[in-house]
């Protein structure tokens, strides 16, 4: 069996050391470096995104949160807004029907008091024109003469009994 | 079978030169070239392949950050994180002896880690420094590590020549389990492959197809004699710092 001659022991011992040597020494201080700093380096930006995922993920949820809130106000103005120019509404249309009221009143105490009037001066008119009326028709038919006085009250006691 | 045919003489050493540093024989041999390829394969695929640094990886960046991650899993594994400073060193015992198998699954090239002074010689490199770091965090308690505790008193002097037995071939069982491995699994490939040359007409096709099937285990073999050696280096370093 070859691996048993010791011809070559020295020299493959000799050459293992050489080159196990050179490797070990190259690897330590030139290629393990290098795969660990690129390991390092992944792993800081894999944890720099996520803690700057994270930051933004608040910012925005605290964004979120404000335009809730900026919502809600609005909604609540809104609402008040709708609630008080209603209430002011009303309560114009009320003054203004108040004031319409009022007007109308008015108007329907003046065309009364002006119908009493008219319709006074009227009857006072009529009760003329039917004394006059019943004077010259007496004076026509009947010899005797009749007093204003009288004709008056009768005139009067027809009226009564009319009404 | 002519000496030329023996399914062993792939793992003769061929010289490639003649040196010699003081009386030793030092030449370049076939067992040399395979060392320096593997070292350089390592060395440059783990150079080139990160060497543009990238965030998001290549596919050959995501090998070489698999492996360094395979043996920093390892050690926190079982070191936890004493283990760190070591990584280095395991991680070139892992990378050695993977490529190392992995080369000289390569038709016509030499496997240097089929040769036992080759896997002992590492193998010792382990022994030695893991006892040293023992002797170096623990002192003299350090031979506690031979005596186990909870056992019948009059048990001890059984047990403790037992435990420093299975210590001391550590180094032993680590080199040969590599060394065997890989010595059976490309003398049993040769045996099929003179199978094929000697067997009449097609029926060659069978060993044939033997070999390929057996290629493929040959190089989980390679893979998992390179997982074995650096976890039980791992588990040694451990020891190293709990004793039991």
């Amino acid at each position: 069996m070859p691996q048993l001659n010791p011809e070559f022991f020295v020299s493959q011992l000799f050459w293992l050391v050489v080159t196990f040597s050179f490797l070990f020494v190259f690897l330590w201080r030139v290629s393990l470096p290098r795969i660990g700093n690129v390991l390092e380096k992944r792993e800081r930006k894999i944890t720099e995104d996520l803690t700057a995922a994270k930051e933004l993920q608040a910012e925005a949820s605290q964004i979120q949160e404000e335009i809730e809130k900026q919502l809600k106000q609005a909604r609540t103005d809104a609402s008040e807004m709708i609630k008080s120019s209603s209430i002011a509404l009303q309560d114009k249309a009320q003054t203004e029907l108040k004031k319409l009221d009022k007007e109308l009143e008015t108007k329907i105490d003046e065309s009364a008091k002006a119908i009493d009037k008219s319709k006074s001066e009227s009857v006072s008119q009529i009760q003329d024109q039917i004394h006059q009326i019943t004077k010259l028709t007496l004076s026509k038919v009947a010899t005797f003469n009749v007093s204003d006085d009288e004709i008056k009250k009768a005139v009067s006691n027809s009226e009564r009994s009319i009404n | 079978m002519a000496a030329k045919d023996s399914p062993l003489k792939q793992f003769e050493i061929v010289p490639y030169s003649n040196t010699e540093l003081g009386n030793y024989d030092i030449s370049f041999t076939n067992s040399s070239l395979s060392m320096v390829i593997t070292v350089a394969v390592i060395t440059l695929f783990l150079t080139l392949t990160v060497n543009p640094r990238s965030i998001i990886p290549s596919r050959m960046q995501l090998i070489s950050e698999l492996m360094y991650n395979f043996i920093a899993q390892l050690l926190s594994d079982t070191v936890g994180d004493n283990g760190k400073k070591y990584f280095p060193f395991v991680f070139s015992l892992f990378m050695f002896v993977l490529i190392g198998n992995m080369v000289g699954m390569v038709p016509y090239q030499f496997t240097f880690t089929s040769h036992i002074i080759v896997t002992f010689a590492l193998a010792a490199v382990v022994f030695i420094g893991v006892t040293i770091l023992g002797f170096v965090n623990h002192g003299i308690k350090f031979f506690t590590f031979f005596y186990i505790s909870g056992v019948p008193f009059y048990m001890h002097p059984l047990l403790i020549p037992i435990e420093v037995i299975s210590y001391l071939s550590r180094p032993i069982s680590l080199s040969v389990r590599l060394f065997a491995n890989m010595l059976a699994g490309h003398t049993l490939l040769k045996v099929f492959a003179g199978f094929v040359v000697a067997m009449p007409f097609f029926t060659g096709a069978l060993p044939l197809a033997f070999i390929v099937a057996l290629t493929g285990l040959e190089i989980l073999i390679a893979f998992l004699q390179a997982y074995v050696f650096a976890i039980l280096t791992c588990l040694y370093i451990n020891d190293a710092y709990h004793l039991h």
